[in-house]
């Protein structure tokens, strides 16, 4: 189905204006790495980058294709290739009980009810939470939240998750709880964050700066520069200009 | 006392936002407009007076000039237009809607919020909106009526879905609908 | 949140909105007391030439406003020209526009602080009787300040959505937008007390 000689991840040179506002110009990302991270300030265009990554946003120029799928165009086959974890799991949680919410993306593929009950079994199996089928989303804490979002995203099977800050909020136990889960995981990986530490360990950086790649490539060099230049920005005025 | 302003201002703000997020589907491919369900969560959440006013609240604010109603329109020339007499109709709509469902309190969530979101947003709201109908366009009911008829068997569903979102609302955040507090 | 009032400045942005919102009632009572289509056709060139005045922009937006009327103005005309009277198809039509053009004539010159004022004037009866007249511009900002907000927790929603679907958001995201609706109202109450309340 794909071309071998494609890496997984294929971006190449995305421009993305919404309502004439450059937001994304000329980015590109190819890599077969496991773990990619992509940092930046607020504002910089990483959350945009996220959604054009996962097809949710169709970019004005270049492509977008993971694993040979053109994800903004070919969205039956997207959502089983590329899953994506926004920062608040109150703003993706759609269900009241955590098996309507994990079941609803395995309907939305295709499977019948018998298939979804069965996939959703089995994720919370692999994540020993049983227990959790019939719990309803409300009196769960926040991270048992993030929690269900990432199963719900997991039990599509997707060769690519982007997770869009999925730490911010969290307290240090869970932080590091689902860092491990995360860690474990055996697809590609995405992550989306301000914060150097959280991908300190990964294989491939990208840094956006104002919808542009400032530097791209192995992690140390490029999460050295950009900790350096944050703190430059740091140390002078950053808050007096108004983004119009 | 904050906690009802809030709550007023707050759905007021959830019927104008419905109008702007995308027409979303029935699953057979019927598109619908949100904006009438939020006046009916009004009633059936909030209930009589607190429904009523954010219904109020909202219609008031098109009327000064806010782009609120579904399409970004607004302003006092919808109060000009065909459409008045809904406009009138959706606060005494939503009171009706919240009346029904303060009242009847020995039904299940679901079923109250279902019939009344009928009666008060649709018998009540499509009765000011014909009256309104055959006023500004000479017609008579019947024929005001059968200008409108295309529109009821949405408006129908949207009432079940009430039904079905108030209780789900009763399960989520039960202290905060006030219809049954 | 963007309010529909022109950009374009016209001198009657400066007239008080009390003397507006009163003109328009009066012509609006006209509009619907005249029959006779002659003078229609004159009241609703006459609206046109209001809108004509302050520069080609300005009928622009006008115009442009009037467009939602077109699917009436053809059932009516088309209902009347089957019915073999025109003549009152015509009157219903000119009459429909003429006194939708006049209001959005005000809308457009008005400000919202000139229409919250008015508001206000309106409701000093009221505050005779004790009530608490202060909570509705709390109200008014309250709304202008968390419509946006809750529409983009909408779309939020809605991509939450078609990250697992092809298909577009159904009715069940209506719910967990009503809980963000009624979580942010409790918040904002608690912001309220802890700065003295209402």
């Amino acid at each position: 189905m794909t071309s071998q000689t494609l890496p997984l991840i294929d971006i190449e040179k995305v421009c993305y204006t919404p309502a004439g506002t450059p937001v994304l110009r000329d980015v590109s990302l190819r890599s077969d790495a496991s773990r990619i991270g992509i940092v930046g300030r607020n504002g910089s265009g990483k959350t945009s980058f996220a959604r054009v990554l996962s097809g949710l946003v169709a970019a004005d120029e270049g492509q977008v294709r993971i694993g040979g799928i053109d994800v903004a165009r070919d969205r039956r086959r997207a959502i089983g290739a590329v899953g994506i974890l926004f920062q608040n799991p109150d703003h993706q949680i759609i269900f009241p009980t955590v098996e309507e919410e994990i079941a609803f993306g395995l309907l939305q593929m295709g499977q019948s009810k018998a298939e979804a009950a069965r996939g959703v079994a089995a994720i919370l199996g692999q994540f020993d939470k049983r227990h959790w089928t019939q719990a309803s989303i409300h009196q769960l804490s926040q991270g048992q939240r993030q929690l269900v979002c990432l199963m719900a995203v997991l039990a599509m099977q997707p060769r690519v998750l982007v997770l869009d800050e999925p730490f911010a909020g969290l307290d240090i136990p869970t932080r590091l709880h689902l860092e491990r889960v995360l860690a474990g995981l055996d697809l590609t990986l995405v992550h989306i964050t301000h914060d150097p530490a959280a991908v300190a360990g990964y294989d491939h950086i990208l840094w956006l700066e104002r919808g542009e790649v400032a530097q791209q490539g192995s992690a140390r060099p490029v999460l050295r520069a950009f900790e350096t230049r944050m703190k430059e920005l740091g140390a002078n005025d950053d808050l007096s200009d108004l983004a119009g | 006392m904050e906690r009802n302003l809030t709550m007023i201002a707050l759905f007021a703000a959830l019927i104008a936002a419905l109008g702007l997020i995308p027409k979303f589907t029935l699953g057979f491919g019927v598109p619908i407009t949100a904006q009438s369900l939020g006046v009916m969560l009004c009633g059936t959440v909030l209930g009589a007076w607190r429904g009523g006013l954010a219904a109020l609240l909202f219609v008031a604010l098109v009327a000064l000039g806010l782009p609120l109603l579904a399409g970004g329109r607004g302003g006092l020339g919808v109060f000009a237009s065909p459409t008045v007499g809904f406009l009138v109709g959706f606060p005494i709509g939503a009171f009706v809607t919240g009346f029904i469902m303060d009242q009847w309190r020995n039904a299940p969530v679901g079923l109250a919020a279902g019939v009344s979101a009928v009666l008060g947003g649709i018998l009540v709201v499509y009765a000011f909106g014909i009256f309104g109908m055959m006023m500004t366009l000479n017609k008579t009911l019947l024929e005001a009526t059968l200008l409108v008829q295309a529109f009821i068997p949405g408006d129908l569903i949207k009432a079940v879905l009430a039904g079905f979102i108030t209780s789900g609302l009763a399960k989520a955040r039960p202290a905060s609908v006030l219809s049954r507090s | 949140m963007i309010s529909l009032t022109s950009p374009v400045e016209t001198r009657a942005h400066g007239w008080p909105a009390g003397a507006k919102l009163g003109a328009l009632c009066a012509a609006t009572l006209l509009l619907f007391g005249v029959e006779d289509p002659v003078w229609q056709i004159a009241f609703c060139a006459g609206m046109l030439l209001l809108y004509a005045l302050p520069g080609r922009a300005f009928l622009k937006g006008g115009l442009g406003r009037l467009r939602m009327l077109w699917p009436f103005v053809a059932l009516i005309l088309l209902w009347h020209v089957l019915i073999s009277d025109a003549e009152a198809g015509l009157v219903i039509v000119l009459r429909m526009v003429t006194a939708v053009g006049l209001a959005n004539l005000v809308t457009m010159t008005t400000k919202l602080s000139d229409m919250m004022a008015v508001v206000r004037w309106l409701a000093g009866p009221l505050r005779r009787f004790g009530v608490r007249t202060r909570s509705l511009e709390l109200a008014v900002a309250l709304v202008v300040r968390f419509t946006p907000v809750l529409a983009a927790k909408g779309q939020m929603l809605s991509l939450a959505w078609r990250a697992r679907s092809r298909r577009r958001a159904g009715w069940r995201i209506v719910m967990p937008f009503t809980v963000l609706a009624i979580d942010d109202a409790e918040h904002v109450a608690e912001a309220l007390r802890a700065r003295g309340g209402l």
